[in-house]
This record gives structure tokens, sequence and C-alpha cells, in this order.
């Protein structure tokens, strides 16, 4: 296949030879490997890369990833990492406007025509490119085996090459982009090549309320699949409507050639490592377990995250393992009941929440583990609940980690267009995206089932949510009932259909505001309310404020069917750089890299400020959040 | 000479009222406005006389909903406000302002039980109206400080009201009983009550500077500083000054800069290098609001009307 530079203006190519989105499921060659937490079947690809920034398409180094190209005068660049944090490309920070705003007049493609732009990104001055080369020896575990490259964040369009020969293209920067490298991979050294754009038409669907950045800035890693190899797990732990009793279903989807032939076992623990449960299956394309009754199961809750533990063995026809995968979840049951309230296990849902954006001063939004778990700790030691993973998934760990802490999850899609709808603070979507546009369809929903797939056996997921602020018309619509269709167990959440209230009864199974007054809260809940309220960004804590936490905590008191909401926000989104005048290290926002059109300290919104330190006004929330929990 | 353990020393100056008594040495400048002089065991406190402040830096909510536009006179008020008016009252009788040549009368040897002296403030604002801060000195040096707002209707809400008082060099830290952190009328409940000493003088450092530090609720302060600008003063020793409740509990931010030096930096390392201590002790205190930073106020119980009157007082104790 050629690639084709045309793809980054049209919207209807997002995914080109890419592998379908599965579970994030963990694998390992034998149980030893399993103990020590590091797969000789994960070859990281992190690290030092050759790399070369063009300001424009036209000026990209046409040819870099042919094997014969002398990259000797490429710079090199650290792998993950935003580009422009690197040096190269100006730092941007704006909210609703588009980046381009007052410089490039855009419109998306299909909104005030029926055809494409061309040239709208492939051919546009202010599309930066970034060439990446990475040579790498091959691991001897992976000689043999299908090879598997994963992205897990590219932002926000790549083109792969692997010794000379086009593998493929993916967008959506924060979902996991795997392409197969078999037919091209080689024992000993292997050249990657993968260019990225900063701008493709995702752009109109990637608007979020962030510092603007490119390049590749999650972990790269290279797979190796065993002969036969689970490609996706679904698990299926239920409640009983006696909340005592329940159920794990198990479906597996498998490829490799040894398929026929491998056998699978099960085995299900407690927490303490007792064995509950076990079963062995054949391999086969799709396997489905027979389904095992807990006559009595540890609730998973967040004041007691239960965990069960799942493992899975793959055995080819000697009896030889293959792979050995390990999964925690535990038994929840949400529901939404005929009294229009939330219930988890039977309990009324209260969201003492939090919206996060991933955010470190030093790297932005390429964080580490390390980032990960001091948030959660800091969630835990201040009451905080659930987390709205603003507005995108977030890294893998981040669910495991939510899962084990007891942090309920909204986990939202990558979708924001605010800057299609919303102008100056006023509504005007005569140029919305998706909106009901056929031709943004296929993009959102496979946005939806990328968030879907991957992180469907999260325990810690309550909601999916089908994006932030892009307006809603029938491409949302299709999104939520594609959630309904895959997942009877979880509940769907959007904000944006109160612009569009003909579609409340297919849209969102809550009734979602943002910012709305507490009076006027109230006003809906008496009004013969047609589903449960929940405040997906509230107390807007930028600067010395989130004053007046009291008056939406007393609602909760009041009604039912207010469940709580997640304010504005976690961390600051604010960057380090050495003031060259006092030589000091300080902290810089919108505006300060003299970029424009900027919106300024409106990235400073954060429970934390941008170095994580806490806000004074962290004592509040631990507070208040601490009356209902 | 010896002063007594139940009588101030009084100095009837040609500008200033002076009251002494055993480590204590205050002047009351009538052309100055105020308490020019708060010197305790040879140190001095203030830096300039002690005014009402109106002003807070505007915070991100306050410029999201236009409050500062709406409320500016106020920072004209804040720094232009004139003292038009010094009465003296001595054991609690209203006395004539001794000036020249009333106060040849004098010997150098007057004695009182209390010392008391009154200032109004006009504030520049249209309409105008007066800010009375008035001193009562007790022999054993305590100065009790009642501030006594007059309300004006047709004035628009107030950011805080207060009494600033500047001193000369940078705090080394205080000590308070009080609510734990940063606390504001809206967000005081996750304070935790308790005696909290805080080292230095931290500026809270939201991205861009702006009003913190208040602590609501507060049963006394101990600041304490170990440098003076006096050139005779070797003492490294530090030295403090401890501020206790009268009437009811404070409310006090103790920074290194006035509201007016953090208005103008747009950040932390545009602000003056912290030289000074500039403790505001407010009577009233706006909320700081949350419900969103481009439009809604501060819930209503947590303004600050100007219509109505505001009293409030403390007491500064001189440490032996």
């Amino acid at each position: 296949m050629i690639p084709d530079l045309k793809w980054l203006d049209d919207p209807e190519v997002f995914r080109v030879n890419q592998r379908p989105a599965h579970s994030d499921h963990y694998f390992y060659k034998n149980s030893a490997e399993l103990a020590t937490g590091q797969s000789s079947y994960v070859q990281s690809l992190n690290g030092p890369w050759q790399f070369r920034y063009s300001a424009t398409p036209q000026e990209r180094p046409l040819d870099f990833y042919r094997e014969d190209f002398d990259a000797r005068d490429f710079d090199m660049i650290k792998v993950p990492g935003h580009i422009e944090l690197a040096g190269y490309g100006q730092i941007q920070y704006i909210n609703t406007l588009y980046p381009w705003e007052g410089k490039t007049f855009r419109r998306a493609p299909y909104t005030l025509s029926d055809q494409l732009t061309p040239g709208i990104f492939s051919a546009a001055a202010d599309n930066s490119v970034g060439s990446y080369l990475k040579e790498f020896d091959l691991s001897p575990e992976f000689i043999g085996k299908r090879t598997i490259i994963q992205f897990q964040g590219v932002e926000e369009a790549c083109y792969v090459w692997l010794n000379g020969h086009f593998i493929g293209y993916a967008e959506d920067s924060f979902t996991p982009s795997e392409f197969d490298l078999t037919p091209y991979i080689r024992s000993g050294r292997n050249r990657l090549a993968v260019r990225v754009y900063k701008y493709s038409t995702a752009a109109f669907i990637e608007d979020q309320d962030m510092f603007r950045f490119s390049g590749i800035f999650r972990d790269v890693n290279l797979l190796a699949l065993p002969a036969v190899h689970v490609d996706d797990l679904k698990m299926t732990p239920s409640v009983d409507p006696d909340f005592k009793s329940g159920r794990f279903e198990l479906q597996l989807k498998l490829s490799g050639a040894a398929l026929p032939t491998a056998q699978l076992k099960l085995a299900l623990f407690d927490q303490n490592n007792q064995l509950l449960a076990q079963q062995t299956q054949t391999a086969a394309e799709k396997v489905t377990f027979e389904p095992i009754d807990f006559p009595k199961v540890t609730l998973w809750q967040p004041e007691d995250p239960y965990l069960y533990h799942l493992q899975l063995e793959v055995r080819d026809q000697t009896g030889q393992l293959l792979e050995v995968i390990p999964y925690d979840f535990g038994f929840r049951r949400v529901e939404l009941r005929a009294d229009k309230v939330i219930y988890v296990n039977d309990q009324r849902l209260i969201i003492n929440g939090v919206n996060r954006h991933e955010w470190s001063a030093e790297t932005g939004r390429a964080i580490t583990l390390a980032e990960m778990k001091a948030d959660i700790a800091t969630m835990k030691a201040n009451n905080i609940n659930a987390d709205r993973t603003c507005h995108y998934p977030d890294q893998i760990p981040w669910y495991y980690l939510c899962d084990q802490a007891g942090i309920y999850l909204m986990a939202e899609t990558n979708l924001e267009s605010h800057g299609s709808w919303q102008k100056m603070g006023a509504i005007e979507p005569s140029v919305n995206v998706p909106g009901s546009n056929p031709h943004w369809l296929a993009v959102v929903l496979d946005r939806a089932r990328s968030n879907y797939e991957t992180f469907k056996n999260h325990t810690a997921i309550i909601f999916w949510s089908l994006g932030n602020e892009s307006f809603a018309g029938e491409d949302i619509a299709a999104m939520n009932q594609f959630f309904k269709d895959s997942d009877p167990t979880r509940l769907t959440h959007y904000e944006g259909v109160v612009h569009a209230p003909e579609l409340k009864a297919r849209i969102s199974d809550v009734e979602s505001r943002m910012y709305e007054r507490p009076a006027n809260i109230a006003a809906y809940l008496e009004d013969e309310p047609a589903k449960p309220f929940i405040l997906c960004e509230y107390m807007h804590d930028m600067g010395n404020s989130l004053g007046g936490l009291k008056s939406y905590i007393d609602l909760l008191d009041r009604y039912d069917m207010y469940q709580g909401g997640f304010i504005w926000d976690f961390i600051d989104q604010a960057l380090f750089v050495v003031d060259p005048l006092t030589q000091q290290k300080v902290l810089r926002y919108g505006g300060d890299f003299d970029e424009r059109h900027a919106d300024y300290e409106f990235s400073g919104d954060g429970l934390l400020f941008a170095d994580r330190q806490p806000k004074p006004a962290l004592q509040e929330v631990k507070y208040y959040y601490g009356l209902h929990k | 000479m010896a002063y007594t353990n139940n009588q101030l020393k009084l100095v009837y100056g040609d500008g200033s009222l002076g009251v002494q008594g055993h480590g204590f040495r205050y002047l009351f400048s009538y052309e100055r406005g105020g308490l020019e002089s708060l010197n305790i065991n040879g140190k001095e406190w203030l830096y300039r006389v002690p005014q009402p402040t109106f002003w807070r830096a505007t915070t991100d909510n306050d410029r999201g909903n236009g409050f500062s536009r709406k409320s500016a006179q106020w920072l004209a008020a804040d720094q232009f406000s004139a003292c038009t008016k010094v009465t003296v009252k001595i054991d609690g009788q209203v006395i004539e302002l001794p000036i020249a040549p009333l106060n040849n009368r004098y010997t150098g040897a007057e004695t009182a039980a209390t010392a008391e002296i009154d200032f109004e403030f006009t504030t520049n604002t249209l309409p105008t109206t007066t800010v009375h801060v008035n001193y009562l000195v007790s022999p054993n040096g305590a100065i009790k400080i009642a501030v006594h707002y007059l309300g004006q209707a047709d004035l628009p809400e107030l950011p805080v009201l207060g009494l600033r008082l500047v001193m000369p060099t940078s705090a080394t830290g205080f000590t308070y009983q009080g609510l734990s952190g940063e606390t504001y009328p809206d967000r005081m409940a996750g304070g935790i009550p308790g005696t909290y000493h805080i080292k230095g003088l931290p500026v809270t450092p939201y991205l861009v500077p702006q009003d913190c530090g208040m602590h609501m609720q507060t049963q006394w302060l101990k600041i304490t500083r170990a440098s003076t600008q006096n050139n005779a003063d070797n003492d490294p020793v530090p030295f403090s000054l401890t501020i206790q409740a009268a009437s009811q509990a404070f409310n006090f931010s103790c920074l290194p800069y006035t509201a007016e030096e953090l208005e103008n930096a747009t950040h932390h390392e545009e602000l003056p290098l912290p030289r000074r201590t500039v403790l505001c002790i407010a009577g009233a205190v706006r909320g700081v609001g949350g419900i969103d930073s481009w439009g809604a106020d501060v819930e209503s119980d947590y303004q600050i009307s100007a219509a109505q009157n505001i009293d409030f007082d403390f007491t500064i104790v001189p440490e032996r």
C-alpha cells in the first residue's frame, strides 16, 4: 500500500492497517515473568530516537523512511515526549477556539459543502511535521513470533514504516494504535520510521482545553505474540440482585498458528490468593467459558476495592506454556433504577469527583507512573472518589490504579469540538462536527469503540462518557447506542445534549451539566426530572477559588437524584521554564510563549498547582467530600 | 524616670502625641494621620501609619465576573484616602487637639490611665464615606484598635474592609490560633482549628498573583521578625508582636506585598523582592466564589455590601 498525504485531509480516513482495538491485558511468557512484571514479550522502544522537525509538510524529508536514507544530520529526541517541549515548534495554550484562530481560515470538511477541502492540512503552512527514526535490534525472544508495534499515544496523526515498507496510519492521539510488523521485521537490526503530523482532520475533534502539542508522547512497545495469543479478553463479573452472590463470565478472542490445538486454563483467586475456581477450554478464535457462580461475593467499592484475580494460561498441544495473562477484577453492580437514581452495589451513588488532565509541569502530558500514583494518593487522602478522564482516555496504568484504589471512573472518549460551535461564549453550531454529519460518523464511532474495547475490563469504570463539549447530533447518538449495545453493565454520560433536548432520550443516562448554579439544579430536580443529575464539571478552581462548595453538597441531602459532580479540575496546566532574568525555575502559562491567540491563565484551574503541590482549597474538598462517603 | 504600673506617660508634642510605658513608646501623628511609631522594647513595628484597606488583588473569579471593574473606586480609596480629623481623649475625656500653642501648658510629666486617639479617614469615592480608626492605649501598653466603617448605599460592593499595617522588614514567620490553611468566608469549613506556625511570608503561588493568604476566625497572631532598619540596632535576637482578638475573632493576611503590588504582577517572578511585612486585619472579607470563573458572582452571603456599617476590633499586645 502507498501512503497518501491526503489522508490528513479526510475525516473518513483515520486508521489504515491498524489492528482492531482490544483489551489492555498484559501477557507474560511464564509465571516467573509474571511475578516480576517484566514480560519478555515486550520490547520497549522508548528512549532516544533520531528526529527531524519540519515546519510544513512540504519541507519534510521525503525519503526518510527508506533504508538507504542518510540520517546522520538528524537530531535526537526523547520518546515519549512532546515535540514542542523538546524545543521544536511553538508551545500554545488555547481553550475553545481552534489553534489556528485568525491565522488560517478553516471549516471542517463536509460542513459548508459536501466535499473535502484539498490540502486543508496536507498543504498547510501551520502543520508541522516530526520525522522520527529508530534503529533497534529485535530481542531474540521475538524471533519466530508475530511482532506488533504498539504506540500508546501519538498526537495527532502518524504514518509508520519499517525497513522501508509502509506499515500503516493512525489518528486518535489518546488511544493505543497497533500495527503488525511481522511481514517486514528482521532478526537483528531494524529501522522504524514514524512521521507525525501536528494536524489532520482529527484536529476538529481534538480541540480540548489544553496546551497543544504533537509527537510520540506515550510509550512505544514491540509486542511478541506467541504461537497462540489472547488478543482480547472480556470479563463480565456480575452481582445478583441479592448483592450476595454473583457470577463470572469470560469471553476471549485468540489468534495464532497453533490455535486449534492449544489449551486454555482459567483460574480465579480471591485477594488472599486462594483458588476459587478453575476451568479449561480448547482454544479457538472465539472462546466462551462456562459461567462460574460465586455464591458469596465480596463487593468492590471505593472504601474497600476488593479485587479478585484472574489468571489465564495458554498452552500448546505438548503442554508447553505459551503465555500467562493476569487481570484483577471486582464485583460491583451499577443500576439506574425506576426511581431515577443511580445505585452502585445497592447504595445510592454519590460522586465526589474531579476532572483530571494528565499533566506534568516538566513533561506536559507525558506523565510517569510515579505521577499517576501520587495523584491516586492525593485523591484518596482528600475523599475524592471519582475521576472523569477529561477529555480523552488516559494512559493504561491509570485504569489499573483506579481499580486498585477504589476510584470510580467516568471514562471519556477522545472527542471535543467546541471550536466548531462555541464562539466567544455564544452557541453557533452552523459548522459543528460531528453533528449529524455522515462523513464524521465513522471516526467518532471508532473512538468510542477504542475506548470501550481497551478499557472494558476495568471495574472502576461506571460511566462511558461520549466526549466533551461537542454539541449533539445523530453521530453522538450513535456513539451512545454503541456503548449501550456493547455494555449493559455501565451507564452513558454526555453533557452536550443539553443543546439538543430532542435527543435526550437517546443520549446519556444522566442529566449532565457543567457549572450550573445550585438554584438551577434544584429547579431541574423539582420539575419532574427525567434523569438523575450529575455535574460533569463544577467548582471552577481557577486561581483562588472553590468558594461555596457547601451549596452543592447540600443538594445531596435534598435530592436523591442529585448525585454529585466532578470538580474542575485536578491539576493546573503550567510549564516550568527558567526565567532568564532571575535564573529561577518558574511556572509559565498560556500566552507566555508569545503564542497568540492564547487563553492565558485559564490553564490553571487545578486543586493542585502544576508542580503537584496542593492548593489551599484542597482542605475544603477533603471536608465536604468527607460528608457523604 | 520610672514608669508607674498603672499610668501612661504622655508627651504632648507639636505634631504628635507620645504615649509611653514600660517597654513601649508610641507616637500618634496628627500630620501623618495615625499611629506613626509602634516601638516595643526598642524595636519599631511600623513602616508607615496604618491605613484602612479596601482593595484585594483581583482574583481570577473577580476578573471573570467583572467585580474589580464594578468596584474599582475602592482601589483608589485603598491608596488615596486621607485622614480628615483627629480626636484625642485622655482618661475618657475629649480634649481639644493639643497642638501649639495649646500644648505649651504641659510640663512633660503628664500621665493618664488611658489615651484614646481617633483618626477619621474620608474616602475619595463618589460619594465619599468615612472610616474611623480608634486607638485606645492602656497602661500596660495594650492598644485596642477599633475600626468603624460608615455604610453608604451608593457605593459598590467592597473587596475587603480592613486595616493595613506595614512593618519595616520581612517577618521570619508567624504563629496563630485559628483555622488551618488559607481560608475565606465561603471556603473555611475545611479549616481545622488549631495553632499554626507559618515560616516566612508565603505568597500562595496562584499562576497570576492575586489575593491570598487570608486566615479567618483567628484568636491571636504572633508575628516574629529578626531585623530592623535601625542602624544602631545590632541585636540579632528575634522579637515578636502579638495581636489578640477583642470583641470577636479576627481575620488577617500577613504577606510581603500590598494588594497593589500583587495586582500589578502577572507572574510571581515579577513581584518585588520581599522587603516588608504587610499585615491586613480584615473586618469583612469577600468570599472567593467558585461556581465559574467567567461571570458567576460570589454567593450573596459572602459579598460585602457597602451600605452597611462595619465594625471590628483587635488588640495589639506588647511582648515583654
